[in-house]
């Protein structure tokens, strides 16, 4: 099975909101959609969902144009919406039925989603009754409750608190060895880069960055150096590197430690040494790649001043 | 299909639930049941009147004009003798009053008391130029002091009675010819009181319909777009389907209301309704509900609510704030109110035949509140039902279609409300 989303275009008035998006699921994984707010992700799903047409372009399952009818799809949207003064159980089995479902098996399908969320006591609730990280599990639920084979979740991990978070994380890990396809939009970096293996970054309707997430960060280079000191070091250390006028650009500095940008795996080895000549010696000491964060702000920023230059 | 029947029974089911149903539900059948019981509550209080009426009459020692407070004063000037015993018949009439007998020239202090305290009238009596006598009553407005309709029937009878004394008729011939006479009224065309008031109530309870639960429809979409509901329903559903199954599912609602206010109504008119009831001297009759004309009041019933409640559908799926959307349904409203006052006031002049009632009969957005009132008051010709459902329907038809498209584009739009114009050029999804 294979997700084709061909050249997708869409203006609102004179507003180009997505320009020629394309991009492909080849097996089950989960695929992220990155943008910052209003860069078109919501838009594009809406497009390859069929629930908005396209001004050109095209989104076919396995070779097929997708249509509403004709494909078992789930979509989680950015904005969560349940039937506040209704049940949970009620409104999960009138999604269910919606999808094509039996009153019976759509039943049986919410009992064991809810099971499966921790959200079973909240059955016979109104929504408006619960907390918003479990009215999200409910929305989620709505989502899979047909077993769909493509998955669409909009920002899924917004707003949930840490263990309800890994409530959702361990969710997505099981439909992905359940073979399913997963399309992952969000702006949260680090939840894009723990799971997704390929990627497209949109910023104002068009893409900045596709491909695979491994390629793109071996593409940017090792370019980035965590160094952490013993706590007693820490001043010391500060003054040591920023002395020379060799020294390398500050991205970040924590508690005890230290990440700089570097050109090579030779400044690394500078610093090093310039450590050890001062009697520094790190606790941890790593060149790594740049994280997807970096690379979606730098991608964007250069997006903007090549966008400024045309 | 199957999606339009699932959407139309849990709008059914959730409607059912809501405390606004349950509420009105109650309340319509109190007025029901009041409005049944009626007739006896009426003549419980006719009853009572009349009892103490009839003791009065049985003893007359007891209703001594003379031990009644006077509250009243009433200043009686006749001095052409014009009606001889006025003043005394006057007494008789009102024992709460208190008659003097004046003259002429005591009008102008009569009528500076009467300005001060409307306890006060005066009775004056003149000769016309027929030479019969002219009554005049001065009082201090309108609605004070003595009441002229019983007053001037007094002096007519005391008139007429020595009129006909001095021509030598006996006294119980005089009685006989004073009596007030029964009677009941009998037409011989179709129109009678209870086509009429059934007619009346037809045409309010159909824009109550078309008010009431396509304000449901159009909350409960708004509902569903402003909570965001709809992301997720539009993904599941086609928008037509839900559009379609929304507006069946609170028509379903509003006829298992108005099924269960009429099944209480039968029920309540048999248990309450004294037999052989009249109003206005009229019996009441069902004859005009004939299975034809019941089944015809149904599909007008159903009709006139389909082609509002679409309309309404899109009002609620324009706005993206619950607060806008009495102003998106004012002109579905403004169309709703005009045409039900077409068949109101054509019903209300009495001209069920009319130019003006057939020409609104043909007017698709004035006949659901046009003909059930014709139904129930004449005999509509065939090709006039026949034309105006086949315009009603295809009204319906063209105003659902339009109303898919507009409703599928303005669904999934936030902010700013979409123009008319933007709504039926936009492209949207799939409907």
């Amino acid at each position: 099975m294979k997700l084709e989303v061909k050249e997708l275009t869409k203006t609102f008035g004179s507003k180009l909101a997505v320009d020629r998006i394309s991009f492909s699921m080849n097996e089950p994984g989960v695929f992220g959609l990155i943008g910052t707010n209003g860069a078109g992700k919501t838009t594009t799903i809406r497009m390859i969902l069929g629930i908005m047409s396209s001004d050109s372009g095209s989104a076919e399952w396995d070779g097929v144009r997708i249509q509403r009818g004709t494909l078992s799809f789930g979509y989680m949207p950015e904005e969560r919406g349940l039937y506040m003064k209704n049940k949970v159980i009620d409104q999960l089995v009138y999604f269910g039925m919606l999808r094509g479902m039996t009153n019976v098996k759509a039943m049986l399908s919410a009992v064991e989603l809810m099971e499966r969320l921790g959200i079973s006591e909240y059955a016979n609730m109104n929504a408006e009754k619960l907390s918003k990280g479990n009215q999200q599990k409910v929305q989620l639920a709505a989502t899979l409750i047909h077993d769909p084979k493509l998955i669409f979740l909009d920002e899924p991990f917004s707003g949930l608190d840490p263990v309800n978070a890994e409530v959702l994380r361990d969710l997505i890990n099981s439909l992905v060895e359940d073979g399913k396809y997963i399309v992952l939009s969000s702006h949260q970096m680090s939840t894009v880069e723990e799971y997704c293996r390929d990627i497209l970054i949109l910023h104002n309707g068009s893409t900045v960055l596709k491909g695979s997430l491994d390629e793109i960060k071996r593409g940017f280079g090792a370019t980035n150096l965590v160094i952490r000191t013993r706590r007693e070091d820490t001043d010391r250390f500060a003054s040591v590197i920023d002395g020379g006028e060799d020294r390398p650009e500050l991205i970040e500095k924590r508690a005890y430690e230290y990440e700089y940008r570097i050109k090579g795996e030779e400044d690394a080895f500078r610093v090093l040494r310039k450590m050890t000549e001062n009697g520094i010696y790190p606790v941890k000491f790593e060149i790594k790649e740049p994280s997807l964060r970096e690379i979606f702000v730098k991608s964007v920023e250069d997006h903007g001043a090549g966008a400024e230059r045309a | 299909m199957k999606q339009i029947i699932i959407v139309m029974s849990y709008t059914f089911r959730d409607g059912c639930r809501k405390k606004a149903f349950k509420v009105s539900t109650v309340i319509m059948l109190i007025l029901m049941l009041v409005l049944c019981a009626l007739p006896r509550i009426i003549s419980f209080f006719d009853g009572a009147d009349s009892t103490s009426e009839n003791a009065s009459d049985v003893s007359p020692d007891t209703s001594d004009t003379s031990d009644t407070e006077k509250t009243d004063r009433f200043y009686y000037v006749d001095e052409g003798r014009l009606i001889p015993g006025g003043a005394e018949a006057l007494a008789e009439a009102f024992p709460e009053a208190d008659v003097i007998t004046g003259g002429t020239a005591d009008i102008s202090g009569y009528e500076a008391e009467i300005k001060s305290d409307g306890s006060v009238s005066a009775v004056i009596i003149s000769e016309d130029e027929s030479t019969l006598p002219h009554i005049e009553f001065v009082t201090k407005s309108f609605m004070s002091g003595i009441d002229t309709d019983t007053a001037a029937k007094v002096l007519t009878d005391t008139y007429m009675s020595g009129i006909l004394q001095s021509a030598g008729v006996d006294s119980s011939v005089i009685e006989i010819a004073k009596a007030e006479l029964e009677y009941t009224s009998r037409f011989a065309g179709d129109m009678n009181v209870s086509g009429y008031i059934m007619g009346i109530l037809m045409t309010v309870l159909t824009f109550f319909a078309v008010y009431y639960y396509g304000y449901g429809v159009a909350m409960s979409v708004a509902t569903e777009k402003t909570s965001r509901v709809m992301e997720t329903l539009v993904v599941s559903a086609k928008p037509s389907n839900i559009l379609i199954g929304k507006c069946l599912g609170m028509g379903l609602l509003g006829l298992a209301q108005f099924a269960g206010i009429l099944v209480s109504g039968v029920v309540f008119y048999n248990l309450l309704v004294p037999e052989g009831f009249t109003l206005m001297g009229m019996s009441l009759s069902f004859d005009a509900f004939t299975p034809v004309s019941a089944l015809l009041l149904c599909l007008y019933f159903l009709l006139g609510y389909a082609l509002y409640s679409v309309m309404n559908a899109v009002c609620g799926a324009s706005v993206s704030k619950i607060e806008d959307l009495n102003s998106a349904m004012m002109p579905v409203m403004m169309i709703a109110l005009l045409s039900f006052y077409v068949g109101y006031f054509a019903a209300i002049s009495g001209a069920a035949s009319s130019a003006f009632m057939k020409a609104a009969t043909l007017i698709p957005f004035c006949s659901p509140f046009v003909l059930p009132f014709r139904l129930l008051n004449e005999t509509v010709p065939a090709h006039e039902i026949i034309i105006s459902l086949v315009l009603l329907a295809g009204t319906i038809a063209a105003v659902t279609a339009v109303s898919i498209r507009i409703y599928s584009a303005s669904v999934l739009r936030y902010g700013k409300r979409l123009r008319l114009r933007d709504s039926l050029r936009n492209k949207t999804g799939r409907s």
